[in-house]
């Protein structure tokens, strides 16, 4: 079965969602980004 | 910051580098996926090939427990270690950061590894099993890869980007 992380661009695709999830998460656990 | 925080933390970042460098090599010579077949077999490598083979796997794989240990030495010494891996208050970013490299060893010492040495021949395999480990070990490592890219955005944020997460 094929996966993103067979190619170098699915891979690095990989990485980049999940660091802007994990951003996210980390952003909420420290209370950050709420409006005002 | 004094200088064994310096001294741990230029040793931290070595490792790491030996680490994470092997794996990206290893990207840049296999951008794809080629699998084994049933007739690639280790048999005709030399004892000499398969001792430099068992080296740099060897250097890696240490790297990445020295690169695991000083991290977490250097969080303790500031006192940051719990908050850090309880993702508390700001020690969060740093914390996930540390998780995903926590992560990211137990795959080369626990997925990894164990298949690699099949694949590798360091162990014996059947060539069936070789093919599967093979595919195992592209995935395992390639989980790696892209787990270093939020790995190094965190490690960097922590110093350099904090406001981010206000």
């Amino acid at each position: 079965m094929k996966t993103p992380l067979d190619s170098v661009a699915g891979t690095v695709a990989c990485g980049v969602a999940l660091t802007v999830i994990l951003f996210l998460v980390v952003r909420f656990l420290m209370g950050g980004g709420s409006a005002g | 910051m004094d200088l064994l925080d310096l001294v741990v933390r230029w040793i931290h970042l070595v490792a790491a580098i030996v680490w994470m460098g092997h794996n990206y090599v290893n990207v840049v010579l296999r951008p794809t996926y080629q699998p084994l077949t049933v007739n690639d077999t280790p048999e005709s490598r030399s004892e000499r090939f398969m001792t430099y083979l068992f080296r740099e796997h060897a250097v890696f794989r240490y790297a990445s427990i020295v690169a695991w240990l000083t991290g977490s030495f250097l969080l303790w010494r500031r006192g940051w270690l719990i908050d850090a891996f309880t993702l508390t208050s700001y020690h969060a970013v740093i914390g996930m950061g540390a998780w995903i490299g926590t992560i990211m060893m137990l795959n080369v010492w626990f997925v990894l590894w164990p298949y690699q040495k099949k694949v590798l021949g360091f162990v014996p395999a059947a060539p069936e099993e070789r093919v599967r480990a093979g595919r195992i070990t592209f995935l395992s490592a390639r989980v790696n890869t892209a787990l270093s890219i939020p790995l190094l955005f965190f490690m960097l944020a922590s110093q350099h980007g904090l406001s981010l997460f206000r």
